[in-house]
């Protein structure tokens, strides 16, 4: 049942989204994982047959929207990790938990250096310090994403 | 062979993709045709804000609902006094207003003395920590437009920057992008303040070394640049940088709207 498969994954995005846009002080704001990145990781590795390139590109127009950030940002930045995951997935899927945490610790770090890297050439200044928090913290909670996504994935997509 | 057919057609893909990301980045940054795109997901979008502040909505009307009545009473009492005073200043300002018009009048002078004002509240704050932008709960179908100014009861708190029909998106004067032109209310002396990213400052960069500023000066708009309604309070001069070598002067200035609290806005239709 294919219909029911991209249910979940949409389910799990919209998740992401919604604790990506959840309101934090602003001493957490910083270290803010980035949700969205994290399900769509998880998902182009177990499922890259579906959650391909495409997927990562509307994935990343719906965030730039919500995320207030110029159109393409978040987009480019989703479009080369996904990319890179799908030429690296099956050495990546048979790790550990905790090696896998140190992969997605570098594509995490791809991900913010572009948003990064474009905020510059807008000319809007970007925090030096900050900047590694986000990464670090997504790295951190990968093994449980991974765990509770992978769960999901067994249970509702049986074979 | 096969494989790596499959190989080259992702990293075309990839390629072509990534093009498409920054040709939509430049425009998106140059001009106004991506604007339907960000609205229609902003609508399809607004059922996951709602839930998102659904938590603080319930929040406020439990309180609100399970307030002594006693407090109510105080309350009520407090606000009639509070109603009375501004009633008394009120009558004040309506002879101040017509006399006003009349003396304008008398020069020839035509000028709004008032602005239309569209009451709004806040939806959502900020989701990005590099920028301050804030969410409100009118939009086009109010008759909010890209560029009226934003205030709450204490000054200015930005302008619109996005419509969707039923929200819109407000640029705080203290988001780094954002600069307003301004006024000294004592000297006169007018200049532009920046954000810096913080709520609490603003920058006036590069005024001169003799110019005539003093700490707890007032800073209103000045109405140039033709964004901002003349005469509404900004902030205050906090503290006065004097750069002796290159003979300028920067100053920092704490905003007078309450930029991280205030949750009901006035959106101004500036009539020209």
């Amino acid at each position: 049942m294919p219909q029911l498969k991209y249910l979940v994954i949409y389910l799990s995005l919209v998740v992401a989204l919604v604790l990506m846009i959840l309101p934090l002080p602003d001493w957490v704001q910083m270290y803010r994982p980035n949700w969205v990145a994290l399900a769509l990781i998880y998902w182009s590795m177990a499922l890259p047959k579906h959650v391909g390139l495409w997927f990562a590109f509307f994935t990343g127009i719906v965030l730039d929207t919500s995320q207030g950030t110029l159109l393409g940002q978040h987009t480019l930045a989703l479009v080369i990790v996904i990319f890179i995951n799908l030429n690296f997935y099956q050495r990546i899927r048979v790790l550990a938990l905790a090696q896998q945490a140190l992969y997605v610790l570098f594509l995490l770090l791809i991900n913010q250096v572009i948003i990064v890297w474009v905020e510059g050439i807008l000319g809007r200044p970007t925090p030096v310090f900050g900047f590694f928090g986000a990464p670090i913290v997504g790295m951190l909670i990968w093994p449980w994403v991974f765990v509770v996504l992978r769960d999901i994935r067994r249970k509702s997509m049986p074979g | 062979m096969q494989i790596r057919l499959q190989a080259r057609g992702a990293s075309l893909q990839a390629l072509f993709l990534i093009g498409f990301s920054i040709a939509m980045m430049v425009v998106d940054h140059r001009f106004q045709h991506l604007e339907v795109v960000r609205t229609n997901i902003s609508l399809a979008l607004s059922p996951l804000r709602f839930l998102v502040s659904l938590p603080a909505t319930t929040g406020n009307w439990m309180n609100d609902w399970f307030t002594a009545q006693t407090e109510l009473l105080e309350e009520n009492a407090a606000l009639k006094a509070d109603g009375r005073i501004l009633n008394a200043r009120l009558q004040q300002l309506e002879v101040l207003a017509e006399e006003n018009a009349r003396l304008r009048k008398l020069l020839g002078a035509s000028r709004k003395i008032a602005d239309d004002v569209i009451v709004a509240e806040l939806l959502s704050v900020d989701q990005n920590p590099y920028r301050q932008l804030i969410e409100i709960n009118k939009g086009s179908s109010d008759g909010v437009e890209i560029g009226h100014a934003v205030i709450d009861d204490f000054g200015v708190m930005g302008q619109v920057i996005h419509v969707n029909p039923q929200s819109a998106t407000t640029i705080l004067i203290s988001d780094p992008a954002h600069a307003i032109p301004v006024q000294f209310i004592r000297s006169g002396t007018r200049s532009v303040a920046f954000g810096r990213g913080s709520t609490r400052q603003l920058e006036l960069r590069y005024l001169p070394a003799t110019a005539d500023i003093k700490i707890d000066d007032e800073l209103v708009t000045s109405g140039l640049g033709g964004r901002f309604p003349a005469n509404y309070p900004v902030a205050t001069v906090t503290a006065i940088n004097e750069d002796r070598v290159r003979g300028f002067v920067s100053v920092l200035a704490e905003p007078k709207a309450r930029l991280d609290s205030s949750r009901e806005v006035l959106v101004i239709k500036p009539r020209f």
